[in-house]
């Protein structure tokens, strides 16, 4: 079978950012993402998820190379110091 | 003392939580809680609403605005220079405490009833009124003389945020339906309500229980502050009541409205617009202090200054 190789982009963040990010994604040339709420223990405490201010976003982008890193990078400079967010990338087989 | 037993749901989930007993409620139930809470007080004050001429209202609305937009202004301070806390972590607080919880005041209400007192039933019109100021002065004074404000993404926040989207737009359906047009609802808004406040309560103590062991990493001010505050807020709020001829049971859901610190609407749109202030502290005040103590012996002090003020006073 024929496969593509790709890039995923996997960023973990607060849902409060949602729609803020999404917008980010979108305006860099992103056509697609997939959306999971998520919870856990990070730098930022307990995410415990029980009610939409402690909740996490889990927002997954396939892309190729250079998007995903231009999209690390403006996610990066915009929030990462105030917001909770962890982001990172893995080599994909793309199968259809 | 005045005690509404709904309460004892809150306590029931705050045990659960210190015990950890596996008791959780599932995040698309308390979507839906909220989600009925808000509409059916919306409603109710709409219905409320309807019974009053509305030009008759904008004269005590204004009073109780820009009095409500007094309590952000008096809690930045104590807690800047008092507190010693940084600016924009002062400013979330504040905002916090300016804002207002639909919940406290819910409670109130259900106390107005075991009690069997009336209130001025267009007071729930102010949860929504009280909100955007105490926001709008947060972010000024968070971001006073520096930095840009994200004006545009805080005012969606405020304005189309679920908790006064769905206030105001029960608000409005109450108010056109009338009393009449409602009935058809009653049952499901106004009969189950407090049924539906207790579950909710529950979920509340689950949560809040999380939220005291964060407080106590940030000592005694901040707890202390969680508690004299609303005591400040509701003794404004008492005073306005009485000064603009309220009912004892309207003076006391002012000062109540007045003492609540929001925990939903305020933590989202701060946590938007003012990044930089650590939302623990100000979530873990609100909630983990200032929710209990005003639903467990707050709204009965403020019943108390009421009927006090009233009958002293004349």
């Amino acid at each position: 079978m024929a496969t593509q190789s790709m890039v995923l982009l996997t960023i973990l963040s607060e849902a409060v950012l949602e729609d803020t990010l999404i917008d980010e994604i979108t305006e860099l040339g992103a056509t697609g993402y997939t959306i999971t709420d998520a919870r856990g223990r990070g730098a930022h405490g307990l995410r415990s998820g029980k009610w939409s201010a402690s909740g996490n976003i889990r927002i997954e982008v396939i892309g190729d190379e250079d998007l995903c890193q231009r999209i690390a990078q403006r996610l990066k400079e915009n929030y990462d110091r105030d917001y909770g967010l962890l982001m990172f990338t893995s080599r994909v087989d793309l199968l259809n | 003392m005045s005690f509404e037993p709904v309460v004892l749901f809150f306590l029931l989930g705050v045990l659960a939580g210190l015990l950890r007993s596996d008791l959780k409620i599932p995040g698309a139930i308390y979507e839906a809680l909220s989600i009925y809470i808000l509409l059916a007080i919306g409603l109710k004050g709409g219905v409320e609403l309807a019974k009053y001429p509305l030009g008759e209202l904008v004269g005590d609305g204004i009073v109780i605005v820009l009095v409500g937009a007094l309590i952000p202004l008096l809690a930045f301070p104590i807690l800047r220079y008092l507190g010693r806390m940084s600016r924009p972590d002062a400013a979330s607080i504040a905002a916090h405490y300016g804002s207002v919880s639909v919940v406290t005041f819910s409670v109130a209400i259900t106390l107005l009833g075991h009690e069997m007192l009336d209130y001025e039933g267009y007071l729930i019109v102010f949860l929504v009124l009280l909100e955007m100021p105490a926001l709008v002065i947060g972010v000024i004074l968070a971001r006073y003389g520096r930095g840009e404000v994200r004006w545009a993404k805080l005012l969606h926040e405020v304005f189309f945020g679920k908790s006064i989207y769905l206030l105001a737009g029960g608000l409005v359906i109450g108010y056109v339906a009338g009393p009449v047009g409602i009935k058809p609802l009653d049952h499901l808004f106004f009969d189950l309500f407090k049924g539906v406040l207790a579950l909710f309560l529950l979920e509340m103590g689950l949560v809040a229980s999380s939220r005291i062991a964060a407080l106590r990493e940030y000592g005694a001010f901040l707890a202390g502050f969680a508690v004299v505050m609303p005591l400040i807020s509701a003794s404004l709020g008492t005073l306005t009541g009485w000064f603009l001829g309220f009912s004892v049971g309207g003076t006391f859901l002012l000062a109540t409205l007045f003492a609540s610190a929001s925990y939903i609407a305020a933590p989202a749109a701060m946590r938007i617009a003012v990044p930089e202030a650590n939302p623990a502290l100000s979530i873990g005040a609100s909630l983990g202090m200032t929710f209990p103590f005003n639903i467990f012996l707050g709204i009965p002090i403020y019943l108390w200054m009421a009927r006090f003020i009233h009958a002293s006073g004349g």
